[in-house]
């Protein structure tokens, strides 16, 4: 249907939509966060699902206590070595369609823990993150705007063809293998096939 | 002209159409899922829940065996609350040799419970 | 609380063939402490703890401390006759001192209301020898704190009644607050890297 003929039914009160529209419509207004948080950031997170900040008013007021109810992850605040393959096995046991939210320094990059021995320098290593949110903690405006971020991008996800995302093509896989504990390290340290060191490409 | 339906017709009508409505929108979300979202089982995303880290044992364990007299105890005021209830709603109506029935029946319950408190079954070791 | 001294002199006297040393601080708080050696450790703590005019009854901290093998100079003063002139000339030593580990417990009197006493324990060198007897069994406050030195440091708490690593993961091998700790090599790009990142830096990234 051209938008011409839906702009002129809707002026007449006849609404028209896809299924596509409606599917992801129903999608991102009922995004259920898991209900876990690994440090600071965490607080902030708390504060922006009660009544001031009102996460509710997106449809994800419900935090999920077990990850087979939850829709979304937030990953809020420093991911330790140690935490590291939790929050993978988590993520994997959590059912498709699953987006992931990197909250803070921490959980995008390490943050001000960076160069210590026992901080994950971003859970990107190890999961496909959808939005990073700086900050140290972000306020829960940012978390907001994330949400309104990730509830954009939900819209705009097709459901046939090439660039449907992921958790519609049967082929690609659900879970990320989970890293061990090494003798030194996380072994692997990331995972190379969604994460690979940053390049830098300098100007003139 | 009046029409003989049975009373029975119109619970038969609601049943199917309640469980219709309750059938028609898990029957359209299997249809969807067989043709739009594929199924993605594997081992670690069916593994048990256990707060992320990887369950050790079994589930499968003995309960105290103390747990079940409790069981039965709260048993009795469970049957209790359920006859006293209607009792209590239809007293203002009821013959005294009711009352007196009632009576007995919960002098029967608490006799139990008083059997079970002087064994010492309250009292949790 | 008593000085360090009068501490010191008591346990002497308690313990006959305690060695008991008191480490100087040339820091600006200058506060001293107490070195005890590993034999009589146990029975100094418990003296601290329960003599009526210390009452130590409270381990706030137990850290590790890593002291590399040094040389230390040291300048001293000497007076000595030149060409019939007496003049005083300055004179360096070195000597080597070979490196071990620390570990420092801040005892305090929640009864008594006084403290801190540092108490520092060391262990005979920095790899085979890496002990100190426990001071658990007199502070139970010591045990997670001890199982943090152990698992940071790598010494080996004799008397500990759960010696695990804490913070690391078990299967964890190096003592990542030991100064010659080399961290596994994965630096990934940052702006502003300074100092031991710039050097890292610029391993990875060349210019």
């Amino acid at each position: 249907m051209d938008e011409g003929l839906r702009s002129e039914l809707s002026k007449q009160g006849v609404f028209t939509t896809t299924l596509e529209d409606l599917y992801n419509w129903g999608r991102k207004n009922s995004v259920w966060p898991l209900g876990f948080g690994l440090a600071c950031c965490a607080i902030e997170m708390i504060a922006a699902s009660m009544a001031r900040w009102d996460l509710a008013r997106f449809g994800a007021e419900v935090f999920r206590p077990s990850p087979r109810q939850a829709d979304l992850m937030i990953v809020a605040g420093t991911v330790t070595k140690k935490m590291a393959p939790q929050v993978v096995r988590l993520y994997n046991q959590m059912p498709e369609p699953k987006y992931v939210i990197a909250m803070g320094a921490c959980a995008i990059s390490g943050g001000p823990f960076k160069q210590g021995y026992n901080v994950l320098k971003g859970i990107d290593r190890y999961l496909p993150v959808d939005v990073h949110i700086p900050g140290c903690p972000p306020r829960p405006e940012a978390l907001l705007h994330a949400f309104m971020t990730l509830q954009r991008k939900i819209d705009e996800q097709a459901l046939t063809g090439a660039q449907r995302p992921r958790h519609l093509v049967a082929e690609a896989p659900s879970e990320f293998p989970v890293p061990e504990f090494g003798a030194h390290d996380l072994v692997p340290p990331a995972n190379p096939e969604i994460w690979q060191p940053p390049e830098v490409v300098r100007g003139e | 002209m009046p029409v003989d339906y049975s009373p029975y017709l119109f619970i038969v009508v609601m049943l199917v159409g309640a469980v219709g409505f309750a059938l028609a929108p898990l029957g359209l979300a299997w249809l969807w899922a067989k043709k739009y979202s594929p199924r993605k089982p594997g081992p670690g995303k069916n593994a048990i829940y256990e707060c992320g880290l990887e369950s050790k044992g079994d589930a499968w364990m003995q309960f105290k065996s103390e747990y079940y007299l409790y069981a039965l105890i709260f048993l009795i005021f469970d049957v209790e609350t359920i006859f006293v209830l209607p009792f209590a709603v239809a007293f203002g109506g009821l013959a005294p040799g009711a009352c007196v029935a009632m009576m007995i029946f919960l002098l029967l319950l608490v006799e139990g419970l008083v059997w079970a408190w002087q064994k010492g079954v309250l009292t949790w070791s | 609380m008593e000085t360090l001294d009068q501490i010191k002199a008591r346990v002497e006297a308690a313990f006959p063939g305690a060695s008991v040393e008191i480490v100087p601080n040339a820091g600006v708080g200058g506060q001293r402490s107490l070195l005890v050696d590993h034999a009589h450790a146990l029975d100094v703590a418990r003296f601290l703890r329960e003599d009526p005019a210390l009452r130590l009854d409270y381990a706030s901290n137990v850290t590790g401390v890593d002291w590399l093998d040094a040389v230390i100079k040291e300048k001293r003063k000497v007076k000595q006759v030149i060409a019939g002139v007496e003049r005083e000339i300055e004179e360096t030593t070195e000597r080597r001192r070979p490196g071990y580990l620390e570990v420092v417990y801040h005892l305090y009197s929640m009864e008594l209301k006084h403290g801190p006493l540092v108490l520092r324990l060391r262990t005979a060198n920095r790899a085979d020898n890496a002990r100190v007897p426990s001071l658990t069994p007199v502070w139970r406050a010591a045990e997670f704190q001890e199982r943090e030195a152990y698992d940071l440091y790598g010494i080996i708490f004799d008397g500990h009644p759960d010696l695990r690593r804490i913070l690391m993961w078990d299967e964890f091998r190096d003592f990542p607050m030991r100064k010659d700790y080399v961290e596994p090599d994965d630096y990934e790009y940052e702006p502003t890297p300074h100092d031991d990142v710039l050097a890292k830096a610029k391993r990875h990234y060349q210019p």
